[in-house]
C-alpha cells in the first residue's frame, strides 16, 4: 500500500532541519505533479514528503537589472506575466503550454527543472536565456549555469539536501528575442515530441550577433545545440543560413534522436530542421515588435 | 412545427445538475454494506500455456477474502461465439486474458494480493497480423471450438458474404474505375467513467447486478444463463443501472469482469465491486474493430455508379465479441450509400493474439464509410467529376429499395450535400492545391431501430398520480445522451402534461419492461413510439375519469360558491360538452372541452380529476397507468444478408476545410459543417450536442487516436499517450439540423446518436487530398503519414 508521511514546513530553515532529519528517506515536493504521478505509477513512495508549498516568498518574477524568478513560481504565474511574455518570450511560450490550466496552477518552474525529464518544456527556454540555477543547502548558496545543471535523464547536479531557490537570467538577455516551439499532437495535456527554443540578437545590419538554440527530447537531457549557434554567429539572418543551422542542430553532432512509441527519430530530425528557422524568425520578429 | 408544445424545444437536461455537483451516484460512488473490492490479474503473455498458479501467498494476505483461478470455478464458456471462459485455466491467448481474481476489503489490498500470485507460463508462438494469421502454417489461436471440435484455421466460422446484381456486368458498364486500399485501426471508446459493477447475492442466491450495461435485459439473460450453467438453476437476476458515465458501445456486451464479480460475490457471500482503472480501461476493454479494406467501384460516363466491390479483413483478436458482427452494419453503407446497382461485399474475421473488439459509436459504419467515401473521391477524380456532383448524381432518394432491401422512406441527402456545399463555399474553395483544401463525405445509418434480434422491442410504462405527476418506467438506459429529458418532453406532449411533471426511471430489469437495448441510435425513436402508445392508453383513462367525475366536481364547486356568495347566479351549464371522452382533451396539464377550451368551469387542472378518480368512496376507485411494447415493423437480415432492418434511415453530410503544413505534415481543421437528417429534432440543443460530440470523436478517429499495439500489448494505456482530443483542440464545428419529419418516427424523429461520427474522418481525408494532392487511407492520418506521402510524391515527380 502506498503510504508516506507528509510534512509542510513553514520556512526554508524548517525545510533544512527536516531534510537533515530524514536524509535519503525524504523527497521534496513543490506542485507534486511529477512526484505524485511517479508514486502512483511505481506504486512506491518515499517515507516522507516534504512540501514546499508554504514557501510563498519563493514565488516571484522580478526585474532588477537581470531577471529573477523564484524556484516555486508556478507556470501559471509565468503565463500571466506581461514581463515574461514580452522579454522572456520563449519561457512564456513553454510555461503557458505545460499540461493544462489546472496543472499550471500548481506545477512549478523549479519542479520542472529539478525533475530533469528530457522533455521538460521550460528547460529549453531557460537554456537559451542563459539562466543560472541558484541552489541553497546547509553549506550555503551556489549558482550553477543551467547548461551544467542536467547530469542525465532525471538526474541533476543538485544535492538531495539542496533546495532550488531561484533562476537568474542575465540582464543582457533582455536584448535577445526568443521563442519556443513545443511540437506535439494536441494542444494540451501533452509532452513535446520535440521542443525547439531559439534566442537571437541581431545587429543593425541584420546579422546574427549572438544566438542560442536548445532542444528537448533530442538527447537524454535538454541540450544546447552549440555547433549550430557557432555556425550562426556573425552570419546574415537569411533563410538559407537558418536552414543550415537547422540542419546542424538536427545532426547527430548535436543530438541523439531516438525512435520511440511516441515518435520516430526521422520525424524529430525533420522538425528540428523546420523549427530552428521558424523559431529564429519568430524570435527576431518579437524584438522588432517590442 | 408549432403544433407541439414541448417537443422541438430545447428543454434543459434534467439530472445534469446532480452530475455537475457530484451528487449523482456513478458505479465508482456506489457502496453496499460489507462490500468487498475485486481486482483481476491479467496475462503476462500474448499466447502461453499456464503451467501452474500459486495463490497461497495472496490468500494469506490480511484483508483478502477470496482468490479465484480457472481451477476454482466451473469451466463455462461465455461470449458471442462462446469462445472463452471467465478465468483462463490452461491457455492465455491475449494480454488481457483474465488469469486470477481477488476480493479483498480494500482495492489496495486486492491490488497487493495480485502481486503475490505466482503464475508459471510457457510461451507459445503467437500471431498478431490478421493476414499472417490466415496463412496455413500460422500458429492457431484456438485449438478447439465451442463444441470441442478441433479447429484448423484462425478464420472465424462467421463468413459475411453479400452480393447483389452482377459485378462483372457493372465492371463492363464502367467508364471509370477506382481501386483503393484502406485501413482503420483500434480506437478506445474513452468513456469518462471507467467500467465497473457491483454483484450482490441474497441468501436465496438471487443476484442483483449493478451494471453499466446498455442492454439490461439481454445482459440479464446472459447472466441468468451463466448462473444456470454453473449450477445455480433457480437464481433470479435483477440488473440495475447506476448513473453511467459514457458507453459509446462498451456496454453492449457483458464483459468478463462482470462474470468475475459474480463469481467473487458468490464465493464470499458479500457484495463485490470491480472498478477499472484508466489503464485497465485501455488494456482490458474491447476497442473499436479495426478493418482492412480493398474497395473498387466504377461509374459510367455520366457518373452513375456501376458497381462497388469490397473485401474486408477484420482482426478479431483472441475472442469474439460484437466486433465480429460489425460487417452487418458495414454492409449498409457499402450496399446502400448512394445508388449502386451491383454490389459485392465479403468480410473475413480472423483470430489473432491481439486484443478483441467490441462495438463503438457507428458500429462498423465509420470504418466502411471511410472506405466508401474516400473511394468516391478517387472515383470522382478518375472520372473528372466534381466529388460533390458525383454524390448528387448518385444520391439516395425517398421510396428507393436498396440492393440490401433497405426501404428508404424520408431521405433529404441531397439537401444535406447542398447545404454543406453552400456553407463551405465549395465552388470557390475547391481544387486550389495550395495547402488549403475542402472535402466532404456522407452517411447512411439506421435511425428507426435495428433488428439484430428477433425482437427489436421496447417497453414503457406511464403512471400518473393524483398530484398530476407522471412516473415513467422506461426500459432503455441513459449513458449521458440525455434520453430522460427527451422522453419527458415526448411523454408530456403525448399525455398533455408538462415535461417537469414527468420523471423517468430507467435501467432496471425489475421495474421496466423488456428492451433490446440502448444502441443503434434507437432510444428516442423506440421510446417515443412506445411512449405515444402508452400515453394514449393513460390519457384515455384520464378522459374517461373526467367524463365520470367532472360534472360532480363542477357542481360541488358551484355549490360552494353559492354558499359563500349570496349574489352568485348559478350558470346554466351545457354538460354535453364533457359527456364523452372524445369531446375532451388535455394540454399543459389542463383538461378542457375541445369545443370550448377556455370554458370557465369545464377547464380544470388534471389533478382534480385524478384525485377524485382515485378516491371515489364506492369501490370504483381507479389508478391511471398505461403501458406499451413497441416492436417496429422491420425484418431480420435473411440468409443473403438482405432485409429492411430499420424502420427508417438517417442521412447526413460533413464538409471539412483543412490547412496542411507541408513541412510538418500537420493538419489543421479550419471549418467543419455537419448537416444531419434528424427527422424532427425533439430537443435541438441535445441534437446539436450529439452532433458536436460525434464530430469531435470523428476528428480524433481521423487524425490522432490509435491504440498502439506491439506484439499484442497495448503500449499507450493512458491519456498522455492516447491522443484523445482535449477541450483546447476544439475545432469550429457547425451542426446543421436538417428537418424532414419521418412518418414512422415519434413526432417525426429519427435517431442521431451515432451519425455525426461516421462521415468525419473521410471528409477530412478528402479535404487533405484537395489541399496537397495526397490521399491517405490509413487511419489515423498522422503528421508523419502526411509527410511520408508528400515526400513520396515529390520523389515521384522529380
Ligand atoms: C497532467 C500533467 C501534465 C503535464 N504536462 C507537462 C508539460 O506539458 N510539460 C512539462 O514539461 N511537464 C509536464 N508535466 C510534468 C510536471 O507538471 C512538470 O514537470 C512540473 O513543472 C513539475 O513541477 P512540480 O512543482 O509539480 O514538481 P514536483 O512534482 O513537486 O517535483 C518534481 C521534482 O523536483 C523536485 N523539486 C521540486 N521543487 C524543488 C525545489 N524548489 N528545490 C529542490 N527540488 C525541488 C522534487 O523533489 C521532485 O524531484 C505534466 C504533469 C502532469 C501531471
Amino acid at each position: 500500500m502506498i503510504d508516506y508521511e507528509y510534512k509542510i514546513p513553514a520556512d526554508l530553515h524548517e525545510v533544512f532541519t527536516l531534510l537533515k532529519e530524514y536524509g535519503e528517506k525524504a523527497t521534496l515536493v513543490a506542485g507534486g505533479t511529477d512526484v505524485m504521478v511517479k508514486i502512483r505509477n511505481t506504486r512506491k513512495a518515499p517515507e516522507v514528503l516534504i512540501s514546499l508549498r508554504r514557501l510563498e516568498d519563493l514565488r516571484y518574477i522580478r526585474k532588477n537589472g537581470g531577471y529573477r524568478i523564484g524556484g516555486l513560481t508556478t507556470h501559471r504565474m509565468l503565463e500571466l506575466s506581461n514581463l515574461v511574455r514580452t522579454e522572456l518570450s520563449a519561457l512564456h511560450d513553454a510555461a503557458s503550454q505545460v499540461g493544462s490550466v489546472q496543472v499550471r496552477n500548481v506545477a512549478t518552474l523549479g519542479g520542472n527543472i529539478c525533475n530533469a525529464a528530457p522533455s521538460a518544456d521550460t528547460a529549453a527556454p531557460l537554456l537559451v536565456l542563459d539562466a543560472a540555477v541558484v541552489l541553497e543547502g546547509p553549506g550555503g548558496r551556489r549558482r550553477v549555469p543551467i547548461a551544467e545543471f542536467f547530469k542525465g535523464t532525471y538526474r541533476t547536479v543538485k544535492e538531495p539536501d539542496e533546495v532550488l531557490i531561484e533562476f537568474d537570467i542575465p540582464e543582457k538577455m533582455g536584448a535577445f528575442g526568443s521563442a519556443y516551439w513545443k511540437h506535439s499532437r494536441r494542444k494540451a495535456m501533452e509532452l513535446p515530441l520535440i521542443g525547439i527554443a531559439v534566442s537571437v540578437k541581431l545587429s543593425e545590419a541584420n546579422e546574427i550577433e549572438d544566438s542560442r538554440i536548445a532542444l528537448t527530447v533530442a538527447a537524454p537531457t535538454p541540450i544546447r545545440a552549440y555547433l549550430a549557434e557557432d555556425f550562426l554567429r556573425g552570419k546574415p539572418f537569411t533563410d538559407q543560413v537558418l536552414k543550415e543551422a537547422g540542419e546542424i542542430a538536427s545532426s547527430s553532432e548535436c543530438c541523439t534522436l531516438r525512435t520511440s512509441l511516441r515518435c520516430e527519430a526521422w520525424y524529430r530530425e525533420d522538425m528540428i530542421k523546420i523549427f530552428v528557422p521558424r523559431m529564429a524568425k519568430l524570435a527576431a520578429e518579437r524584438i522588432k515588435s517590442r | 412545427m408549432s403544433e407541439y408544445l414541448y417537443v422541438g424545444k430545447s428543454t434543459p437536461r434534467t439530472i445534469e445538475t446532480d452530475k455537475v455537483t457530484g451528487r449523482a451516484v456513478y458505479i465508482s460512488d456506489l457502496r453496499r454494506p460489507g462490500m468487498l473490492f475485486g481486482k483481476i490479474l491479467y496475462s503476462r503473455y500474448a499466447h502461453a500455456k499456464i503451467k501452474g498458479i500459486d495463490t497461497s501467498k495472496a490468500e494469506k494476505l490480511q484483508g483478502v477474502r477470496a482468490v479465484l483461478t480457472g481451477r476454482d470455478i466451473p469451466e463455462v464458456r461465455v461470449g458471442f461465439l462462446k469462445d472463452q471462459t471467465v478465468l483462463k485455466k490452461d491457455v492465455v491467448r491475449q494480454f488481457r486474458d483474465e488469469v486470477a481474481a481477488v476480493a479483498a476489503t480494500s482495492p489496495e489490498i486486492a491490488e497487493e494480493a495480485l502481486g503475490l500470485i505466482e503464475v508459471e507460463y510457457e510461451e507459445l508462438p503467437a500471431v498478431f497480423d490478421p493476414i499472417e494469421a490466415m496463412k496455413e502454417d500460422a500458429p492457431l489461436v484456438h485449438e478447439i471450438d465451442a463444441r470441442g471440435r478441433p479447429v484448423r484455421s484462425n478464420i472465424l466460422p462467421l463468413p459475411w458474404k453479400f452480393s447483389a446484381g452482377d459485378i462483372e456486368q457493372g465492371r463492363k458498364d464502367s467508364a471509370y474505375i477506382a481501386k483503393d486500399n484502406v485501413r482503420t485501426t483500434w480506437v478506445n471508446q474513452c468513456c469518462m467513467g471507467t467500467s465497473g459493477c457491483v454483484a450482490e447475492f441474497d441468501m436465496n442466491n438471487n443476484l442483483t447486478l449493478y451494471s453499466q450495461t446498455n442492454v439490461p435485459f439481454l445482459g440479464k439473460q446472459r447472466i441468468v444463463e451463466y448462473l444456470r450453467n454453473i449450477g445455480l438453476k433457480g437464481s433470479r437476476v435483477r440488473v440495475v443501472n447506476p448513473i453511467v458515465g459514457g458507453s459509446f458501445g462498451t456496454k453492449l456486451d457483458t464483459d468478463i469482469y462482470e462474470f468475475i464479480a459474480v463469481q467473487l460475490a458468490l464465493r464470499t457471500r458479500k457484495p463485490v465491486k470491480i472498478l477499472f482503472t484508466r489503464e485497465e480501461e485501455f488494456r482490458a476493454l474491447p476497442p473499436r474493430q479495426p478493418a482492412i479494406f480493398e474497395i473498387e467501384q466504377g461509374c459510367d460516363k455520366e457518373g452513375k455508379l456501376t458497381f462497388r466491390k469490397v473485401e474486408a479483413i477484420l482482426d478479431n483478436g483472441a475472442y469474439t465479441s460484437w466486433g465480429a458482427t460489425t460487417p452487418s452494419v458495414m454492409m449498409m453503407p457499402i450496399s446502400s450509400l448512394y445508388r449502386v446497382p451491383n454490389v459485392s461485399f465479403n468480410a473475413t474475421c480472423v483470430y489473432t493474439n491481439n486484443i478483441y473488439c467490441q462495438a463503438m459509436r457507428g458500429y462498423g459504419n465509420p470504418q466502411a464509410t471511410f472506405a466508401v467515401e474516400t473511394s468516391m473521391d478517387s472515383l470522382a477524380e478518375e472520372a473528372g467529376i466534381d466529388p460533390a456532383e458525383l454524390r448528387l448524381i448518385n444520391c439516395n432518394k425517398p421510396g428507393e429499395l436498396t440492393p440490401m432491401r433497405l426501404k428508404i422512406t424520408t431521405c433529404p441527402l441531397d439537401r444535406c450535400i447542398k447545404t454543406v456545399q453552400e456553407k463551405i463555399n465549395w465552388k470557390e474553395k475547391r481544387g486550389k492545391r495550395n495547402g488549403r483544401g475542402i472535402g466532404m463525405a456522407s452517411l447512411i445509418h439506421v435511425a428507426g431501430g435495428a433488428r439484430v434480434y428477433k425482437s427489436d422491442g421496447h417497453g414503457i410504462m406511464v403512471k400518473v398520480d393524483q398530484n398530476g405527476n407522471v412516473d415513467v418506467l422506461e426500459s432503455g438506459t441513459d449513458q449521458g445522451q440525455g434520453s430522460p429529458t427527451v422522453i419527458s418532453q415526448m411523454v408530456a406532449e403525448a399525455l398533455g402534461f408538462r415535461p417537469e411533471d414527468v420523471s423517468i426511471t430507467l435501467g432496471d430489469t425489475a421495474l421496466c419492461l423488456w428492451d433490446a437495448g440502448t444502441h443503434a441510435s434507437r432510444h428516442t425513436f423506440m421510446a417515443g413510439n412506445a411512449a405515444i402508445r402508452a400515453c394514449d392508453k393513460a390519457k384515455k383513462q384520464i378522459l374517461e375519469m373526467a367524463v365520470e367525475h367532472m360534472p360532480e366536481i363542477v357542481e360541488y364547486k358551484l355549490k360552494r360558491k353559492e354558499r359563500k356568495d349570496p349574489d352568485f347566479q348559478m350558470p346554466d351549464l351545457d354538460y354535453s360538452l364533457i359527456s364523452e371522452p372524445d369531446k375532451l382533451d388535455i394540454k399543459d396539464r389542463y383538461i378542457f372541452p375541445k369545443n370550448q377550451p377556455e370554458h370557465p368551469y369545464f377547464r380544470m387542472e388534471v389533478s382534480e380529476v385524478l384525485t377524485r378518480g382515485l378516491h371515489v368512496g364506492t369501490g370504483e376507485s381507479k389508478v391511471v397507468v398505461g403501458e406499451a411494447f413497441y416492436d417496429p415493423p422491420t425484418e431480420m437480415l435473411d440468409r443473403e444478408m438482405k432485409g429492411n432492418y430499420s424502420c427508417t434511415y438517417a442521412f447526413g453530410t460533413t464538409a471539412v476545410e483543412v490547412e496542411v503544413d507541408r513541412e510538418t505534415g500537420e493538419v489543421k481543421i479550419l471549418n467543419l459543417f455537419a448537416a444531419h437528417d434528424v427527422g424532427r429534432a425533439m430537443n435541438p440543443t441535445l441534437v446539436k450536442g450529439q452532433i458536436y460530440g460525434a464530430a469531435y470523436m470523428g476528428v480524433g478517429y481521423g487524425l490522432t487516436e490509435q491504440l498502439q499495439l506491439r506484439n499484442g500489448r497495448v503500449m499507450n494505456p493512458n491519456f498522455r499517450d492516447y491522443k484523445m482530443l482535449t477541450a483546447k483542440d476544439v475545432v469550429p464545428v457547425v451542426p446543421l439540423v436538417i428537418e424532414e419529419p419521418d412518418a414512422d418516427g415519434p413526432f417525426g424523429a429519427k435517431g442521431i446518436g451515432e451519425p455525426g461520427l461516421v462521415p468525419t474522418a473521410p471528409a477530412i481525408a478528402n479535404a487533405i487530398y484537395d489541399a496537397i494532392g495526397v490521399r491517405i487511407t490509413d487511419l489515423p492520418i498522422t503528421a508523419e503519414k502526411v509527410l511520408v506521402a508528400l515526400k513520396k510524391k515529390a520523389g515521384e515527380q522529380s
